[in-house]
């Protein structure tokens, strides 16, 4: 399996290899043969990839110890789930999954493109290659995932740490790969261009669509990335500046400059070696963060571990690729020259102008404060680190501007705005963000930056709303509808404006969430049993410290009453360690967070005594963090918004109807919650195991997750937190006599269901049988009404066309007619 | 042509020194050296009163806590230089007999103080070769307190 594994890879190589010498050789000689051969190679590397990835998760699967990627990180034990995750667990492995990925976005790129962008495609084509090259050198040369043991085979696995098995680990490395491997496609478009020369804005439009999809994975991959920290990590906050934070950081702030970027190059032609450069530097900068974090150049956290070999490689594949790349930049700068010029500073041109420096020097300031240790040990032979107190006084600053930034930009006019169409635009705008910062003074906050930042946000949302509701007004003179379907239409007709509105909607709400953290609070405190701590405006009471425990691991948790000033309970909050048994030196903190819209009181038991029963807790008051969470699932929205293909809501174009659809969207708008109240209730089911009491075995702990509390609160009896509660006691107790008896989990659950008359008294429907389709409700009536929809859409798009004039006399040539209606379509 | 050369040459120049002078002055008062154990305490009077990031391995059983409160003591080597600890706050998981440790604090004759928030244990690296039991929970990066 081993063997065959390393000859795949060694395959792709010979393939990637043949495609980019095809392409290149099969372009200049006009010699469409080659470059379908070497496009063809790029296919099949894309194949052998699949499958060369097929093999090691196998291995993972089967548990085949004598590969030692596989020996290292798993075991028979872990859950299949972990076991398909390390195939991105360790550092051959994460290389051979970017490939895997790059391969099979090259192959869709080329593919969707290669009628559209024919003289393109073999220069894409050659450099995906050659990146895939460089990448496999790096397996086949250095760090091979089907190594194997020579002599001895290792019986078992040592296996993934299991506190490193928690639901981020597995979800966090893809989500980053994906945006950072998408990436390489505008890339190696741009490259395209530069080489071929065609640099009007077809290029442009064929990585439109990858880069906002790449940079949306790559947004989510740094918020996961924030939660993970947040949740599991325990220490209160959710950046640290850490190098390989930074890491993913930087092409962020290339790629949102190059998403706006384009717009004025599409518009005005502008900009045109600012798109190239930026394009080129947010490559470089994946690769660098690839770079950074697995050659021990910068310290980190993440140890990565320092390899001198690897960091020679990608040195020079990255100096490499600055050559060529910025050498083309500048061979073809005649024709990159701007077609305009800048006629106005109060000019949109100007605004996406600032926008790109404010970007561009965020990206610089970073990198230079995270390779600050490098530079200055090669300078003076010393080094010195920068902590997060210097990049946070730098970019708090920076960061306001790029917020105020995205609420001016929208209200400018292309070319130059005059004063009077100035105060037009900005007089609301400007009355909201006074009115928010009213509201800051009058609530109580003091710290000017927060303060600030409220400000502009008031400003930005302000500036978004007054667009929509312009927008919509317009159209509902123009049409004659209801200011709903006006709306919809609206959107339709501009879906990446408007899908960006939405997305900068969501950015306003996480700088609120990042502008909570200036004025939150910390406390740390040794309590013993009913002692007190007051923490801003919550008085927090330690009860107890129980000791529980399961198969895999002690837990002892501290139960934790939260009271308000007034004395009122607020409810019970369990922080806790877990010693597991195989790691028993190393316990895990689990850190109890209470959520709301306002804040989070966040607990961590830092240590405790259990013969005295004290415990020292930390506390955190976090203003505002949810809006973080939330912002980015705005940002989620627009970015599907900007997505949407063209002829989706063109039935909203039409009068009559409109509204029918425009109601059965709302409808299924407003249900969408629905669902997600329904699951709130069986994650609240999971075994918490807070330990608020001693179960007696594991299926006592099981069926109190799953019996209903009768005291009222709506919690199963196992996570009731509710003080005094008889209905918990009793149940429980019911539970533990059926279990004495020897009853089985659906033996107890059947009687209890007896019992009590009906279903109500489980926490959830029972799955099997007919209650299956319960669970498949929401899901299967939101399916179907997405079929309606999409349905009624194409009988309106479809009646409006045949209502519409009969189109002139079709060019006879069907492959012309074709690209008219591709390049017309991509008119946006 | 000329003037506009100009215009952007005197902008940048400008830029640059102001945005130089303003990172210069941050810098000195935020900035530590990264230094491993062996190299201060082989002359540590050089290195006392500085911000320091010391990275070393602790001690086996030299890690000690006051009862009932979060006050620590241990000792880290590195290269058989030894320095003594002491921290009063949370240390992250990671945190025990010869894990890799990189500490941020002070070096007086006492000792090496650490500030707050300053132990940094590495992370079991999905990326290391992992040999024994070295690390395990992702550790606590270390943040300046509260203020995010």
């Amino acid at each position: 399996m081993a063997t065959l594994g390393a000859t795949l890879l060694v395959l792709a190589f010979v393939f990637s290899a043949y495609a980019a010498a095809a392409s290149i050789v099969g372009a200049r000689r006009r010699h469409a043969g080659l470059v379908d051969s070497g496009v063809g190679a790029l296919y099949l590397v894309a194949a052998v990839m699949t499958v060369a990835s097929g093999v090691i998760v196998h291995a993972f699967v089967v548990g085949d110890y004598s590969i030692k990627y596989v020996q290292r990180y798993s075991e028979t034990a872990q859950p299949l789930g972990y076991k398909l995750a390390s195939y991105w667990g360790g550092l051959d492995g994460s290389i051979m999954f970017w490939v895997f990925l790059l391969a099979l976005f090259g192959a869709a790129a080329v593919w969707i493109n290669r009628q559209r962008h024919r003289e393109l495609i073999p220069y894409v084509v050659a450099t995906l290659s050659v990146v895939q090259m460089f990448f496999l050198f790096l397996m086949i040369g250095h760090n091979n995932p089907f190594a194997t043991y020579l002599t001895d085979t290792p019986g078992a696995g040592q296996g993934l740490n299991p506190l490193l098995q928690n639901f981020y680990m597995a979800i966090h490395p893809p989500t980053m790969y994906l945006g950072f491997v998408g990436l390489t496609v505008p890339f190696a478009f741009c490259i395209a261009a530069l080489v071929t020369g065609h640099l009007d804005d077809s290029w442009l439009r064929a990585v439109r669509r990858w880069t906002m999809i790449s940079w949306f994975f790559l947004s989510f991959g740094l918020t996961l990335g924030m939660i993970w920290a947040y949740e599991e990590l325990g220490w209160g906050g959710f950046w640290g500046w850490d190098p390989v934070e930074n890491a993913g950081l930087l092409p962020w702030f290339t790629a949102t400059a190059f998403l706006h970027s384009v717009m004025v190059q599409e518009r005005r032609g502008m900009l045109r070696v600012w798109n190239v450069t930026l394009v080129i530097t947010t490559f470089l900068l994946t690769l660098f963060g690839t770079f950074m974090t697995r050659s021990g150049v910068v310290q980190s956290v993440h140890a990565f571990g320092e390899d001198r070999q690897l960091a020679l490689m990608f040195s020079a594949f990255m100096s490499f690729t600055l050559m060529f790349s910025f050498g083309y930049v500048i061979y073809r700068l005649p024709l990159l020259k701007a077609r305009n010029e800048l006629d106005s500073w109060a000019s949109k041109e100007a605004a996406f102008l600032a926008n790109n420096w404010v970007l561009l020097f965020s990206a610089l300031f970073v990198l230079f404060a995270t390779m600050f240790p490098t530079i200055t040990e090669a300078i003076s032979g010393e080094r010195l680190t920068v902590g997060p107190p210097f990049f946070n006084t730098w970019m708090t600053p920076v960061g306001l501007v790029l917020l105020l930034l995205t609420g001016i930009g929208p209200l400018l006019a292309w070319r130059s705005s005059t004063l009077s169409t100035m105060w037009h635009q900005f007089k609301w705008p400007i009355a909201a963000g006074l009115a928010a910062g009213a509201v800051t003074l009058g609530v109580g906050i003091r710290v000017w930056t927060s303060g600030v930042c409220f400000v502009i946000s008031g400003f930005v949302l302000g500036t978004i709303v007054q667009e929509f509701w312009r927008g919509a007004a317009v159209r509902r003179e123009a049409t004659g509808t209801d200011l709903f379907t006006a709306l919809v239409g609206l959107v339709s007709r501009n879906k990446r404006r408007y899908g960006g509105y939405i997305v900068h909607v969501g950015i306003v709400l996480m700088f609120m969430g990042f502008a909570g953290e200036g004025f939150g609070r910390d406390e740390q405190a040794l309590l013993k049993p009913g002692q007190q701590v007051q923490v801003d405006r919550y008085v927090l009471r330690l009860d107890a410290i129980r000791a529980t425990d399961d198969d895999q691991k002690q837990m002892v948790t501290a139960q934790v009453t939260v009271l308000d000033e007034a004395g009122a309970s607020l409810g019970t909050m369990y922080p806790a360690k877990w010693f597991y048994r195989s790691r028993p030196n190393e316990p895990t903190t689990e850190v109890a967070i209470r959520r709301s819209l306002a804040e989070d009181l966040y607990i961590v038991m830092a240590a405790f005594e259990l013969g005295e029963q004290s415990a020292s807790v930390e506390v955190h008051v976090n203003e505002l963090v949810n809006w973080i969470w939330i912002g980015f699932g705005l940002m989620a929205l627009g970015t599907g918004v900007a997505l949407l293909p063209e002829t989706v809501f063109a039935f909203a174009g039409a009068r009559a109807g409109a509204e029918v659809a425009a109601t059965l969207l709302l409808i299924g708008v407003l249900l969408t919650p629905a669902p997600a109240r329904a699951q709130d209730a069986n994650a609240s089911a999971a075994p918490a195991a807070k330990g608020t009491l001693v179960f007696r075995s594991p299926l006592e702990r099981e069926l109190a997750n799953e019996i209903m509390c009768t005291c009222g609160c709506r919690l199963p009896a196992g996570t009731c937190g509710m003080m005094n509660c008889h209905g918990k006691e009793e149940q429980l107790t019911k539970i533990h006599t059926m279990v004495e008896k020897g009853m089985d989990k659906d033996a107890v659950l059947a009687a209890f269901v007896e019992e009590a008359g009906g279903q109500h008294i489980l926490a959830r429907p029972i799955d099997e049988g007919a209650h299956k389709l319960l669970w498949l409700a929401p899901y299967t009536l939101a399916a179907l009404s997405a079929l309606g929809l999409a349905w009624l859409a194409r009988r309106w798009a479809a009646g409006r066309a045949e209502a519409a004039v009969a189109a002139p006399a079709a060019p006879a040539d069907d492959a012309l007619q074709q690209q008219l209606d591709d390049e017309l379509r991509d008119l946006d | 042509m000329k003037h506009k050369a100009i215009k952007v040459g005197l902008t940048s120049l400008v830029l640059i020194l102001s945005f130089g002078g303003l990172l210069y002055s941050t810098m000195s008062e935020s900035t530590e050296y990264y230094k491993h154990v062996d190299e201060v305490m082989g002359e540590p009077a050089a290195w006392y009163g500085k911000n320091l990031q010391l990275h070393g391995y602790v001690v086996p059983n030299s890690i000690m806590r006051k009862r009932n409160s979060l006050e620590y003591r241990f000792k880290v080597q590195s290269q058989g230089h030894v320095v003594d600890a002491s921290y009063t706050g949370i240390v992250p998981d990671t945190f025990k007999d010869e894990a890799e440790v990189v500490l941020k604090g002070v070096l007086s004759q006492d000792g090496f103080a650490v500030h707050p928030n300053g132990v940094m244990a590495k992370c079991p690296s999905k990326y290391e070769a992992q040999v024994g039991a070295k690390g395990g929970a992702p550790a606590a990066p270390a943040p300046s307190s509260g203020t995010e």
